[in-house]
């Protein structure tokens, strides 16, 4: 059955700046909002959208974020014409190959879009976090009557250096791409987010395939081949949230917007543009009678009996007794014993931080690090983790590490 | 056995002892009340089933059924969408031969065909009153190993009182035992007013299913209409009815003071630890986690998903989506869905129902013996 547009979401990616974060998952699976993924946003989009067809292109350690699309049911995705599907990269018969650059993917894929013979193609990044409407943006790829557009969003001129920069005309026409250039010509960044149609698309990619030096990149090579042959091309403004996560900082500073949705823009409560996500079917969170809990977000099988100031606590987590904990992200599962001291760094899930460990500290001077703790890991009794530290292995009782 | 499942179908009464919480159901059933932050008193049994690989469960309503089928949809949060077995609601099927059932006989008459058409051996009945993390498996190997026709569940408790003001009606009968050394029940005694501790039978019974079918087709032409009542307990000499012994946590609800106990229990992490030994699964409402802005105050609380707190809350539970503004103060109190408390409302030993809103400055107090209970959707 024919979709007007499929979304093809890049999920590939390593996230290598999130070191201890990634180490054993993918990028978009790493934990936001006290309950989400990162790919819940864009998952969530698409359906608020309209977009009931997803194919989600992944290579990098996928086992935990296919474990948590898995039919996709959550988002409502899980339809009979459509629907969500993860693609890895696969075994044909002239050879198999990874997925070499982000044209590549969608190269490899071309077939499965084939499938729903759609006339656009949206492509989306894994590792935003954005509340966006694409069929907003979609209506204006067609008033435009345009081939090609991209989602960008207006930054500070000397910032501007460090983006993909769209110069455009008065009426929004691309006339010249910018790759963090020295001299930015424009402050419209490029959000990674592109419409296509499908038949321009599909020449370029397979053009882009032929051509032994391509980087096989959207940004480096389909979007310049798109310039140089003067294709009609638009760039769309989007000026609501939109934070791109990819490294320790950002995801820190992303978590802590949530805390105050009335001034950062990032609004979970949105009755009319829900973010959909597994849930963890725990039961409601308990406060004991010596808990002190102070603008923070709590989420479902939380056990707290101590201090917990502007942090993001996810499912499970517990805080026992004389433990503070402040200015922090905890994800899942985690524990953090009596008399701990946890403050101003991200806790992956499971982890345990043993009795009157010290975890992080808050910003003084020019030292403002946020510590971070990976996956299941041991922090023993009395063990004190400096603000810079980036912990991926157990620390004994006792020990330090900076 | 190659796989998980069990060999038993699952059958429960939604509306059972609907007549003991006249408020608490007047636009639901028993099953579908809301308890314990975010689950529904159904949510227990069901689960408890499917835990023990029962996966075919039939939920035979009476009346006011909607929350209960919008509460359930397709039985997917419990793993009940199945080829085969998965979950099967049965409405009362209206003709002129056909009334509302009152007794387990009537009801199981009326699925007669679907009994015989299933796979499994035994057939587990119970209501849905009583919050607990059940062993239906352990039920069954107990039931296997003592030869019994009928094996009931029973627990060793007093009657409770809202139980025995009712005796004399037959809206929400209820039985307790005389039980020999072999573990099997010489007497069945229906509203009796015995004090003291009596083994007091939770309604959960398991049963051969071709023998269930004789039974109900026999009865049923002799116009008998409670299973306990009108054939165990005159026949205790010719079927063999076996006691098994419950021990585990239970919340059952009796009443509206017993419905705010049982909810302040779970304040309590034992309680809470021994409810929930198990998973127990609900209805997915993709709720944001709470937020607690700054000048919250939160102690001894339990709380859902959802919920927004500005004011001071003490010794309560909130479901999902619960709102408390700036300066507003809940003590003792059972907050349902959504309800919303004003700014400056002060609340203490209140039930709200779903969506209820208190408007600010509003002061409304209840006791421990007799907490106030406000209707579904109402504005105070």
């Amino acid at each position: 059955m024919a979709k007007e547009m499929v979304a093809m979401l890049l999920a590939g990616g390593q996230g290598s700046r999130l070191y201890a974060l990634t180490e054993k998952l993918a990028k978009p699976a790493v934990p936001f909002g006290g309950k989400y993924r990162i790919i819940d946003f864009p998952l969530s989009n698409c359906v608020n959208s309209g977009i009931d067809t997803v194919g989600i292109l992944t290579q990098y350690q996928p086992l935990v974020l296919n474990e948590y699309i898995g039919n996709g049911q959550p988002w409502d995705l899980d339809r009979s014409q459509g629907g969500v599907h993860v693609l890895p990269p696969y075994q044909q018969a002239s050879g198999s190959d990874w997925y070499k650059g982000t044209a590549n993917a969608i190269y490899q894929n071309i077939s499965f879009i084939e499938r729903y013979n759609p006339q656009y193609v949206i492509i989306l990044s894994g590792d935003q976090i954005c509340k966006q409407d694409y069929s907003d943006f979609l209506k204006f790829h067609k008033e435009k009557d345009a081939e090609f557009s991209v989602a960008v969003r207006e930054v500070p001129w000397e910032e501007a250096s460090r983006f993909g920069l769209m110069v455009a005309d008065e009426n929004d026409k691309i006339t010249e791409f910018q790759e963090k250039p020295k001299e930015p010509k424009s402050n419209l960044a490029s959000m990674g987010i592109y419409i296509f149609n499908w038949d321009v698309l599909k020449k370029y990619l397979i053009e882009d395939e032929a051509d032994p030096e391509s980087e096989n990149d959207f940004g480096n090579n389909i979007i310049p081949n798109l310039l140089r042959d003067n294709r009609r091309m638009y760039a769309y403004h989007f000026n609501g949230y939109w934070k791109d996560v990819g490294t320790i900082p950002s995801l820190w500073e992303a978590n802590m917007e949530v805390l105050d949705p009335e001034h950062s823009g990032i609004n979970l409560f949105d009755d009319d543009w829900k973010v959909y996500s597994r849930n963890s079917g725990m039961t409601g969170h308990r406060i004991s009678g010596d808990a002190v809990i102070e603008n923070s977000m709590i989420t479902d099988g939380c056990r707290i009996e101590g201090n917990v100031k502007h942090s993001i606590l996810f499912a499970g987590v517990r805080v026992e007794k004389g433990a503070e904990v402040e200015d922090a992200v905890v994800m899942g599962g985690t524990t953090i014993k009596a008399g701990a001291v946890v403050k101003h760094c991200i806790v992956a899930e499971n982890v345990i931080i043993g009795e009157n460990a010290v975890v992080g500290a808050m910003p003084e001077d020019s030292e403002n690090g946020v510590a971070t703790i990976g996956f299941g890991v041991y922090v023993g009794d009395n063990a004190k983790i400096g603000p810079n530290a980036m912990v991926n292995n157990n620390v004994k009782d006792g020990e330090e590490e900076w | 056995m190659v796989n998980s499942n069990s060999d038993a179908l699952g059958i429960i009464f939604p509306n059972s002892y609907d007549a003991l919480v006249p408020e608490l159901v007047s636009e639901r059933l028993m099953a579908s009340i809301p308890f314990a932050s975010r689950y529904r008193l159904v949510d227990f049994v069901l689960s408890s089933m499917v835990n023990c690989g029962i996966d075919n469960i039939s939920l035979i309503v009476r009346k006011n059924y909607h929350s209960l089928m919008d509460h359930l949809g397709s039985g997917r949060e419990w793993d009940l969408v199945r080829k085969n077995g998965g979950l099967n609601i049965v409405p009362p099927f209206a003709n002129r031969h056909v009334k509302v059932y009152n007794g387990r006989v009537e009801a199981l008459a009326s699925i007669l065909h679907f009994m015989r058409a299933q796979k499994q051996k035994y057939v587990i009945m119970s209501d849905a009153n009583i919050a607990m993390n059940f062993d239906f498996g352990a039920l069954i190997k107990a039931h296997m190993k003592s030869e019994a026709d009928v094996t009931l569940v029973y627990r060793e408790e007093e009657t409770p009182a809202s139980l025995v003001a009712n005796r004399e009606s037959t809206e929400s009968m209820y039985y307790t035992f005389d039980i020999d050394e072999s573990g099997r029940v010489t007497k069945i005694k229906t509203n009796s007013a015995d004090a003291g501790v009596q083994n007091q039978y939770m309604s959960i019974a398991i049963i051969e299913r071709e023998k269930l079918i004789d039974m109900i087709t026999d009865g049923h032409i002799q116009g008998l209409i409670y299973l306990e009542r009108d054939i165990l307990a005159n026949r205790l000499e010719d079927i063999r009815v076996s006691a098994y012994k419950y021990e585990g946590y239970a919340a059952r609800i009796t009443d509206v003071q017993s419905y705010f106990r049982e909810n302040m229990k779970m304040l309590d992490e034992e309680n809470l630890d021994a409810l929930f030994s198990g998973p127990i699964y609900t209805k997915i409402r993709d709720d944001n986690p709470t937020r607690y802005i700054a000048g919250a105050k939160v102690s001894n609380t339990m709380a859902a998903d959802g919920c927004v707190i500005e004011g001071e809350v003490e010794n309560s539970v909130l479901f999902r989506g619960v709102k408390i503004a700036k300066g507003a103060k809940v003590k003792n109190c059972v907050l349902m869905q959504d309800t919303v408390v004003g700014e400056g409302a002060n609340l203490e030993y209140m039930i709200t129902d779903k969506n209820v809103t208190i408007t600010a400055n509003k002061e409304l107090r209840g006791s421990d013996s007799f907490p106030v209970y406000v209707m579904k959707k109402q504005t105070v």
